[in-house]
């Protein structure tokens, strides 16, 4: 059952992995267990002879109290030992120092995605500048944020690095899925959510959205590539040089391109 | 079925309802009536909220394949010109599938039906404490099935968020949903009005004798399910109220400002409000509402099971103390729904505690029902089988309640197909089997006549193969990744390999899809071709098998006196292997001892014919 998993790429993946696979393994020890005596006893206890009388037995309490005991420390270590992975994926106090910022919008039927500029600081936002046209409302007037990189559907990290992703949504609630990473977190108007992740292996990774967000939900399909640290760099130099070039080509005036490498951006 | 026509001894002011067919069939106040009346709309429901599944599963399995037969007769909002489903309708559907069979099938069969007819026949009473209040309980539910319909004929269809309906989604204004709150609105005002009166009827009515340890398992889970309904119901009621004045008057409960909505309604940028606060609310009603859909089965099966076990039901009291214990926890795990949306994480680990916790008692439960049919002299009629299935499906669901529990790994199982698993592997493996087990069983006290037994087994087993073969799979597509409320997987890369796994689900949806149709068989052959039903014909001991079958208007011919627990199974105090809860310790002992003296005699000539 297990095999079905796709591929582990995160640094937190190996503990819900392991996870997943010790409950799998502990209810299936369970159902083979209750079944196997389930199906012993519609066997055994078929009537076989119409006057036979069953057994009179009202009930033991000795039985009773160690089939409460047990399940209790069973589901309770269980619960004990989930808790220590939990914090360690979501709670923004155990979350490592992130090397990377970025910020995720949903918009029904997309991830907007933004970099910081080559100045590596997201540029102020305003919520009241969102628009379709602005899905982050990026304040014109702020200098930091007049260079910041936006995508659509396409996130590139490198690998071995810790990422933060600010998360929100623009209209209606998505979820951001990343099967390969084990991150799923929903994306909710109003209100911004830190996601982070730590991906070891390169190549390109579907996200998905896994809330229902309309009838094109479905189709919300992003991809997230994972690079070593050079392929990186040139990438996102790129992507400064096109957004510059074609920032330059709108107001028909020649800027030279500005192209520092992303050096690691300080906490906003 | 003439079960509903009052009985001469109920006296002269019954007259004047003997003689109109419309206060008989339609208008009636008998319990019994209305049983069969949420009986015969909800198997409606079943039927369409099934087909609705259907097209799903096609979608699914062939995707952007035109619906054989039937696709090209339907409107072309709802296909292409292919005859295939459009994402639209498509997300209609989910939406109107899961609302449907939760709130016009599960729930009117199990609280409707079997609270209805189950709880004055089991504790004696004549009928509910307020029948009018209970006839209006009942006409509510097709009113507002037919006002939740109504959407699929509106400008944009029906609603499309869900049958969750989250905000902002469910808040952006369109006549399906607003036809949806509605109808939801009015059929939690019919679960109140019918909690209420169980409640009440219980407290009141029992026979004298029928102390509260006396109750038989179905009139203890309806009597908490009916507490938790009242408990839970007014704040659905309250969500919905919030969620019909933002999508008519704009009041923002649950949009925040500056929603950038391609509707041509801008009138959502008023803002303020917050989604998960329908979230909370909504889980608040709906995880105790996932009671309401297992205690009464579970209650239906310790019947059936200690029935035809012929054995007293094993640990009666801490049966009766789990299902205490499963609806107080089950008030405050409501958080387990919510573990990705954006909640306090530390919430989290609040809520996956008590979530573990509730397993507990559903071990209780299992365990005792194996104790129950340890040593047991095990009858496997159609009721007794469908009350085994339970068992063995509510032990599947509940165990992978356990992996959602968890909070790391329901990061990744959220919102896949895992939970698509879990739902059906509970409400179709637990409470329709359920069902089925207490329709079969009871269908003979209802009508006056048996099933046949052939029809019934023949409906079973497809159903418990095909049942299974179609959703635990879905498990598997969970682990997958597959996520749930897809239009088409194979937009994904890592989901093209799932796709002849949906294509085997569909084929084994379609099989349990008509098999159904078994079951409609055999209760048409039963009404008509069926045998007479003797009072008692499954030798069970509670008071509903002291009534005529079926029992008129006022239920019993004659007077009640309850001596003992409903579960006097094989007692070696008496001569034959039940023991009916009216029958006088004194008679039992007088039967035993006559009993006694015929074997002795029996047993005289022949030591004597040995010289
Ligand atoms: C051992 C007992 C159970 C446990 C531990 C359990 C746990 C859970 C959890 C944690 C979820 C949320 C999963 C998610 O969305 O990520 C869930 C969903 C659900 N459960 Fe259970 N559950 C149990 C029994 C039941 C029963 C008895 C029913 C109904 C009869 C039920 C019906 C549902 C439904 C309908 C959902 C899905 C709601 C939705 O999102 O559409 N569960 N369960
Ligand atoms: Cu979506
Ligand atoms: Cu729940």
């Amino acid at each position: 059952m297990l095999t079905w998993l796709p591929e582990n790429i995160s640094t937190f993946g190996n503990g819900v992995d392991h996870l997943f696979s010790l409950i799998y393994y502990i209810t299936l020890a369970i159902f083979v267990l209750v079944n196997a005596v389930y199906v012993v006893f519609i066997i055994r206890y078929r009537r076989r002879r119409k006057s036979d009388k069953a057994f009179h037995y009202h009930g033991n309490n000795t039985l009773e109290l160690a089939w409460t005991a047990l399940p209790f420390a069973l589901f309770a270590f269980l619960a004990f030992y989930s808790d220590g992975i939990w914090r360690d994926i979501k709670y923004s106090t155990h979350a490592p120092n992130p090397d990377y910022i970025v910020e995720v919008m949903g918009q029904t039927y997309m991830w907007h995605v933004r970099y910081p500029g080559s100045d590596g600081v997201l540029g102020h936002r305003d919520p009241a500048l969102v628009a379709a046209t602005n899905p982050f409302g990026i304040d014109p007037a702020d200098p930091n944020g007049t260079d910041d990189y936006v995508a659509i559907n396409q996130m590139h990290f490198p690998i071995n690095k810790n990422v933060l992703v600010r998360l929100s949504s623009m209209d209606v609630i998505h979820s951001f899925f990343v099967p390969n990473l084990r991150i799923k977190q929903d994306a909710v108007p109003g209100q911004w959510v830190d996601v982070w992740f730590n991906g070891r292996k390169t190549g390109e990774y579907e996200i998905a959205c896994a809330e229902l967000c309309g009838s094109g939900h479905y189709l919300m399909r992003g991809v997230m590539t994972f690079q070593g640290q050079t392929d990186f760099d040139a990438w996102i130099d790129q992507q400064y040089l096109n957004a510059a070039n074609a920032a330059a080509q709108k107001t028909a005036q020649a800027l030279p391109a500005s192209a520092p490498s992303p050096t690691t951006p300080s906490h906003p | 079925m003439d079960a509903a026509l009052p009985h001469s001894h109920s006296g002269a002011s019954e007259h004047a309802h003997r003689a109109s067919f419309v206060r008989t069939y339609i208008f009636s106040t008998d319990h019994k009536m209305i049983a069969k009346q949420f009986m015969v709309t909800a198997l409606v429901f079943l039927f369409i909220g099934g087909a609705f599944a259907l097209f799903i599963r096609w979608q699914l399995a062939y995707p952007g394949t035109g619906i054989p037969l039937i696709g090209h007769l339907l409107p072309d909002t709802w296909v292409n010109p292919d005859g295939a489903i459009i994402p639209a309708f498509y997300t209609q559907l989910l939406t109107m599938h899961g609302t449907i069979m939760i709130f016009a099938v599960i729930i009117p069969l199990l609280v409707g039906m079997i609270g209805n007819f189950c709880i004055p026949l089991m504790i004696g009473a004549d009928d509910m404490a307020f029948p009018t209040i209970n006839m209006i309980s009942f006409w509510m539910f097709p009113v507002a099935g037919a006002i939740m319909m109504a959407g699929f004929w509106v400008e944009g269809g029906t609603a499309a968020a869900g049958w969750t309906g989250y905000p902002p989604l469910s808040a952006i204004a369109s006549t399906g949903q607003t036809l949806w709150i509605v109808g939801l609105f009015i059929v939690g005002f019919s679960s109140i009005l019918g909690g209420l009166n169980y409640i009440t009827t219980i407290l009141n009515m029992r026979a004298p004798g029928m102390t509260f340890f006396r109750m038989p398992m179905t009139v203890w889970a309806v009597f908490i399910t009916a507490i938790i309904i009242i408990i839970g119901t007014p704040v659905l009621a309250a969500a919905l109220s919030m969620l019909f004045m933002d999508n008519f008057v704009h009041t923002s409960f649950f949009t925040p400002a500056h929603l950038v909505v391609p509707a041509k309604d801008m009138h959502l940028t008023a803002g303020g409000g917050q989604p998960l606060l329908w979230q909370h609310l909504f889980w608040f009603y709906s995880h105790p509402a996932v009671y309401i859909m297992i205690l009464p089965g579970m209650g239906v099966v310790s019947d059936v099971l200690a029935t035809f076990s012929r054995k007293p039901l094993f640990g009666y009291k801490a049966m009766i103390f789990a299902i205490l214990a499963i609806s107080f926890l089950g008030i405050i795990v409501w958080g387990h729904h919510m573990f990705q949306s954006g909640m306090n994480p530390m919430l989290g680990t609040t809520f996956m505690v008590a979530t573990m916790v509730i397993a507990v008692p559903s071990a209780i439960k299992t365990f005792n029902w194996l104790g129950t049919m340890w040593r047991g002299q095990l009858d496997f009629t159609t009721p007794m089988l469908n009350a085994t299935a339970f068992v063995s499906m509510f032990v599947i669901g509940g165990l992978s309640g356990i992996f959602m529990a968890s909070t790391p790994v329901d990061v990744y199982i959220h919102d896949t197909y895992f939970i698509v698993g879990h739902i059906h592997y509970v409400l179709f493996g637990g409470s329709l089997f359920a069902i089925f087990a207490g329709l079969t069983y009871w269908w003979p006290k209802m009508t006056g006549k048996m099933m046949s037994e052939t029809l019934g087994k023949w409906h079973f087993w497809v159903t418990f193969i095909s049942f299974n073969g179609t959703f635990f799979p879905m498990h598997i597509l969970g682990v997958g990744g597959m996520m749930r409320r897809i239009y088409d997987p194979t937009v994904y890369d890592f989901l093209k390999p799932f796709q002849p796994m949906n294509e085997f689900i569909t084929i084994n949806a379609m099989i349990l899809g008509f098999a159904q149709f078994i079951l409609v068989a055999a209760l048409i052959h039963s009404i008509r071709k069926g045998k007479p039903a003797k009072r008692n014909p499954w030798r069970a001991n509670s008071l509903e098998w002291e009534a005529p079958s079926p029992p008129p208007h006022g239920n019993f011919d004659h007077p009640l006196q309850v001596y003992r627990g409903p579960y006097e199974f094989s007692s070696p105090e008496s001569v034959r292997d039940f023991l009916p809860q009216t029958t006088p310790p004194e008679d039992v002992k007088r039967h035993m001892a006559e009993h006694l003296e015929r074997l002795k005699t029996a047993e005289a000539p022949q030591s004597d014919s040995t010289h």
